[in-house]
């Protein structure tokens, strides 16, 4: 038999999960329609804010979900068994204008690595890249360890 | 941003074309962090002095 015991990260905690990764599970929705993307991110824990260049091009379905609501969630894990960590957060994205760019930008984005999901095989002069910043309304981490009895093996 | 006077240079990424107008500042961080849109890393060479940052 197995048994589940979960527990709420601290904000340390969590915190530290989203400091030691760089990828994540994005989603976005348009209507009733769900569309997921792993994303590469990078984030500062003083404000607790994702920084994220989003790589797309004109026709692309990503373009479509991305200007059709700014409401998303974005989920980071980690399993290291028998434990499992997970963080998700929700909140607005928000495009960071070319002209409104500051040193500070310059420095969480570089903190944030290169898109390792995107399509980098095209010419980057072909795509369109935009830096967004994720401000979450919500955000919270769990950690699940699994209590397996002799029985399960 | 910076007002229009403090932009000194024009950044011009060698690797995704992008083109920013930056002060000292900026120009520094590029250098350090690479280009803040496509992340490739940048040199002194991708800067250039910007004649309306020059204008009192």
């Amino acid at each position: 038999m197995t048994l589940n015991r979960e527990t709420q990260l601290s904000r340390e905690e969590t915190d530290s999960i989203l400091g030691r990764h760089e990828t994540g599970v994005l989603s976005l929705a348009r209507e009733d329609e769900p569309y997921s993307i792993p994303i590469s991110y990078g984030y500062d824990a003083e404000e607790r804010r994702f920084y994220l260049r989003l790589v797309s091009t004109p026709e692309s379905e990503k373009r479509r979900f991305l200007a059709s609501s700014p409401h998303t969630r974005l989920v980071v894990y980690e399993e290291d068994d028998p434990i499992y960590r997970s963080v998700v957060t929700s909140g607005t994205l928000n495009e960071v204008p070319r002209d409104a760019l500051t040193v500070d930008h310059i420095e969480q984005y570089g903190e944030a690595k290169r898109p390792l999901f995107e399509i980098w095989g095209e010419s980057r002069r072909d795509l369109d890249i935009q830096l967004y910043q994720l401000e979450p309304d919500e955000l919270s981490g769990r950690r699940i360890e699994i209590e397996r009895d002799d029985t399960d093996s | 941003m910076s007002s229009e006077e403090d932009e000194e240079y024009v950044f011009l990424c060698p690797e995704c074309d992008e083109s920013l107008k930056v002060n000292d500042s900026m120009k520094e961080s590029l250098v350090d962090r690479g280009c803040v849109i496509c992340g490739t890393s940048v040199t002194l060479k991708a800067f250039t002095k910007n004649p309306a940052g020059d204008s009192p």
